[in-house]
């Protein structure tokens, strides 16, 4: 078992630019934890700092209570997936697989017997001796896995690994991700600037943004109690409607110190008289434009408050310009400070 | 129709072929004639008798053998030593950052236009001083690296994806398996080119041997059929030109092998 | 702490053999001959005289080396104005990928990688005025005999020939490569605006070309500076001193006549034009990556 801890991690580039000025984090043991966050939010830069690809310019890494920050990458107990596979092109796909074991020192029979084992995991049996340039996306995908679960390491780090596959194939490869951590019982950390994979695979999710966490919790967490407003807005499609104070009034009043609501548009719902009215915040807006997406259909009305998205099932097929009363239940309203945190007042 | 409009591009053609051929074929009928044949008017264009002797008697007015050791001998020692100098070095340019990089490799960059017709006379009296005149480190070693080599690698190895390094590090791939198992095997074809060129430059020198030699024990081939026109009087050129064809025909064979790759390494040279 | 200083100590490490060839074998030897320049030296004896500018003044008060200048010069003009204009007339022509034409473009750059002593003989003997292939053929045309190799006219022209015939086939492969990176569309676009065959050339295949025959220019240039086995072999810098280069007079002056100031003061004289165009070339070569 292996837990990561980054203690008070900062990382300058050249001496110049701060990447990440203070960072602390604690991967807990045997979690999938993906970190997400939009290009530049330094997600990938701790990976490499965990992986020893980087330097970290101070602060201390510990992995399974051991610091690493001058052990070598080979040395740390870890593998890497890469964005674009990274596998050798000169070697043929039992060749990328076993380099690792034999710069490890590993006797040829246990070469062989390891790569047996995971060779009909990654089902790529009839590829051993192809190189890789001979391959689909998909399959140096999971020669890539291979390379790394070969090794058997404490800890699997990727790095949108996914992101260069077909949107099928993409789906497929996230089940078996999610199927390949219950079986190896190791630390993932992934990296991804998707919120959709975050939230489908993670056990943890760590949302940064400029070189900060921004929140650190499970995917139902996250995405239930968005601690602030860009929490809120990055998880979820389409994003959260917030709206300012003022423009709020329009249509109810607030309490004193809430700065902003936001509320998901899929919370949104046709109006209905039978409901109970008192738990409900009713509006009307005009149908401004309509978007299908298969099972649901996403809405942009225009209403008093600003325009709002919703996200209502097919069955409710509305034409552009129509105009609808909605409801909002209280109980799904989120309320912001004006430093766009979190604040726990409409909820009691 | 079709036809007339092509005529005079196919007469442009077997006029270019001859231009560019026919010397070559001279040269080969010429190693074969009698001496009386050889200064016929009108010449004969296929030899009445084929005196093979010619070749016997080139290789036995000079150590033939000897030079083409020689020339094996030297030819071999610069390929060896310019992959040990340029590998490293193109490397170190490619994947390192440090204090003097740029001043370092432009100082090599420089020593690409410093040609050998420039610099023999002070390299004479310094060999002649440390007593290296007829020796074959005075052949090689002046030739041990390539600016350009090192160039051409760089870029190479420049082009290879950071991630790949990377994953190898992680696969607890050393430095130098890092450069032996990813570097070359990718820099393949770049090293493929450069050896063609220094084999052909090397093989053919012929300003380098004859001024740092004196002695048959280390002349390579080039100068060593040149010898020939010393011993043999100059109108002998049924000889002259059998020697000629023994000196030609190795690189000849090598074109036709890897015509090709040859043309695409001096094409990749311009290139850049 | 030991591991931090092998860690910077690396690169340098891994540039220091090439670096000291080049160093010993081409540095310093330049340095070493400005520094000769400056003494008087008969290689043989023990003590070399320093003279001053005297070299100098002797070299640019000797009417040969204006002659050796001179003939340096028409030597390079020549095979480069020839060599390029024969090299883009034969990219031309050869433009079309077709099997003839791969054949006889392998034809015509054989010679290139043909040691030039060995195509010094070869030419000897065609360009022998009794007995040479040339002026039989010549003669046919009731021309001639010309003395190709014997007149001083004519002499430092016949080098030119060989070279010419030597190098065309390099230049023709670097530009027939400059000619097939022509993207097509420009020649579909020009080919809708109805622009003639001439007008194609100059507005759309010469100016993209014209980067690498600059290129090519340079190169040849400083390969022109270069000639001595031809010389050597064949005409000795004769007759009557008409195919002297820098070069060969270099030689001359340190292995024949064992001056040794003198002659490194001709080989000042050729680093400085040397120097000329290659920071000419430089200047190319990076714009050159620029646009890449």
């Amino acid at each position: 078992m292996s837990e990561i801890i980054l203690k008070n991690v900062r990382k300058d580039y050249d001496n110049k630019s701060t990447v990440i000025e203070n960072l602390n984090l604690t991967i807990a043991s045997g979690s999938f934890t993906v970190l997400v966050g939009p290009s530049g939010c330094g997600k990938s830069t701790t990976l490499r700092m965990i992986a020893g690809l980087e330097d970290i310019s101070s602060g201390e890494l510990y992995i399974d209570g051991k610091k690493m920050n001058d052990i070598d990458p080979g040395d740390r107990d870890i593998a890497m997936v890469f964005q674009n596979y990274a596998l050798y092109p000169t070697m043929t796909v039992k060749g990328n697989i076993e380099f690792g074991l034999i710069n490890a020192k590993i006797p040829k029979e246990e070469r062989e017997q390891l790569i047996e084992e995971i060779i009909d995991i990654v089902g790529l049996r009839e590829y051993l001796d192809k190189k890789p340039s001979q391959l689909s996306g998909g399959q140096r995908q999971r020669v890539a896995l291979a390379r790394a679960m070969v090794k058997k390491p404490k800890v699997f780090l990727m790095d949108e690994p996914l992101s260069n596959l077909d949107a099928k194939l993409r789906n497929q490869m996230r089940s078996e991700l999610i199927e390949l951590h219950h079986k190896l019982n190791a630390t993932f950390v992934y990296v991804t600037h998707d919120q959709v994979e975050a939230l489908s695979m993670a056990t943890d999710i760590v949302l940064m943004e400029k070189g900060k966490i921004r929140q650190h919790g499970s995917p139902h967490d996250i995405y239930t109690y968005p601690k602030n407003v860009f929490t809120a807005q990055f998880i979820g499609t389409p994003e959260m409607n917030i709206i300012e104070r003022q423009k709020f009034e329009a249509i109810a009043t607030l309490p004193e110190q809430i700065a902003y609501i936001g509320f998901r548009p899929s919370k949104v719902k046709m109006y209905e008289p039978t409901q109970d009215q008192k738990q409900k915040l009713v509006f009307t807006g005009t149908v401004l434009t309509k978007e299908m997406l298969g099972s649901e259909i996403i809405y942009r009305v225009q209403t008093n408050m600003g325009v709002v998205a919703v996200k209502m099932f097919s069955d409710i097929n509305l034409n552009l310009d129509d105009e609808i009363k909605l409801s909002l239940s209280y109980s799904s309203i989120h309320c912001f400070d004006e430093n766009k945190n979190r604040m726990d007042i409409l909820r009691s | 129709m079709k036809i007339v409009k092509k005529t005079p591009r196919i007469l442009i053609t077997i006029i270019l072929f001859l231009i560019f051929f026919f010397p070559f074929y001279w040269m080969f009928t010429t190693s074969v004639k009698t001496l009386g044949e050889t200064v016929r008017i009108p010449p004969t264009m296929w030899p009445e008798i084929f005196q093979w002797e010619n070749f016997k008697r080139a290789f036995e007015a000079i150590p033939f053998m000897q030079y083409l050791g020689n020339s094996v001998i030297v030819t071999l020692s610069v390929l060896i030593l310019q992959m040990c100098t340029i590998v490293p070095a193109a490397y170190a340019f490619a994947r390192y950052k440090f204090k003097g990089d740029k001043i370092l490799f432009g100082l090599i960059m420089i020593t690409m236009m410093i040609p050998a017709q420039l610099v023999f006379l002070p390299l004479f009296v310094m060999f002649s001083k440390l007593g290296w005149i007829n020796t074959y480190q005075s052949l090689i070693l002046p030739f041990a690296s390539s600016a350009f080599g090192i160039f051409m690698l760089r870029q190479t190895f420049k082009q290879v994806p950071k991630e790949l390094i990377e994953a190898a590090k992680l696969d607890k791939a050393s430095e130098f398996k890092i450069i032996r198992k990813i570097m070359l095997p990718l820099a393949r074809p770049t090293l493929t080119t450069l050896g063609l060129l220094t084999f052909i430059n090397t093989w053919n020198d012929y300003f380098w041997p004859l001024v740092l030699t004196t002695k048959d024990t280390v002349r390579t081939l080039p100068v060593g059929i040149a010898s020939l026109r010393n011993i043999e009087s100059g109108v002998n050129f049924h000889v002259l030109m059998a020697g000629n064809v023994m000196l030609v025909i190795p690189i000849l064979i090598a074109f036709l092998l890897a015509q090709k790759q040859i043309i695409k390494a001096f094409t990749y040279m311009g290139d850049k | 702490m030991k591991n931090e200083l092998l860690k910077k100590a690396k690169p340098y490490l891994f540039v220091a053999p090439a670096l000291i060839i080049f160093l010993v074998f081409s540095i310093y030897p330049i340095v070493s001959m400005i520094q000769l320049s400056f003494f008087e030296w008969d290689f043989i004896s023990p003590t070399r005289l320093f003279v001053g500018f005297k070299n100098y003044i002797a070299l640019f008060q000797d009417s040969a080396f204006y002659q050796t200048l001179s003939n340096t010069f028409v030597y390079m003009i020549l095979t480069v104005g020839l060599g390029i204009l024969f090299g883009v007339l034969l990219a031309l022509f050869l433009n079309k990928k077709s099997k003839v034409n791969s054949f006889m473009q392998s034809i015509i750059f054989s010679p290139y990688i043909v040691s030039l002593a060995s195509i010094s003989f070869l030419w000897m003997w065609l360009m022998n005025t009794d007995f040479g292939l040339i002026n039989y053929i010549l003669s046919i045309f009731k021309i001639g005999p010309i003395d190709w190799l014997g007149s001083p006219k004519i002499a430092l022209f016949s080098l030119v020939i060989i070279s010419v015939w030597k190098t065309v086939g390099y230049n023709t492969i670097i530009i027939l490569s400059a000619l097939q990176s022509i993207p097509k569309h420009l020649y579909e676009a020009a080919s809708l605006d109805k622009a003639n065959r001439r007008q194609t050339f100059l507005k759309i295949t010469f100016p993209m070309i014209s980067p690498t025959l600059f290129f090519l220019t340079i190169v040849n240039i400083i390969a022109s500076f270069k000639v001595f086995d031809t010389i050597q072999i064949i005409t000795q810098g004769g007759p009557q001193n008409s195919t002297n280069t820098l070069v060969y007079s270099l030689y001359e002056y340190g292995f024949k006549f064992y001056k040794i100031g003198y002659a490194s003061t001709i080989g000042v004289v050729l680093l400085v034009i040397i120097s000329i165009f290659t920071i000419i070339y430089f200047k190319l070569l990076s714009k050159k990556v620029h646009y890449q």
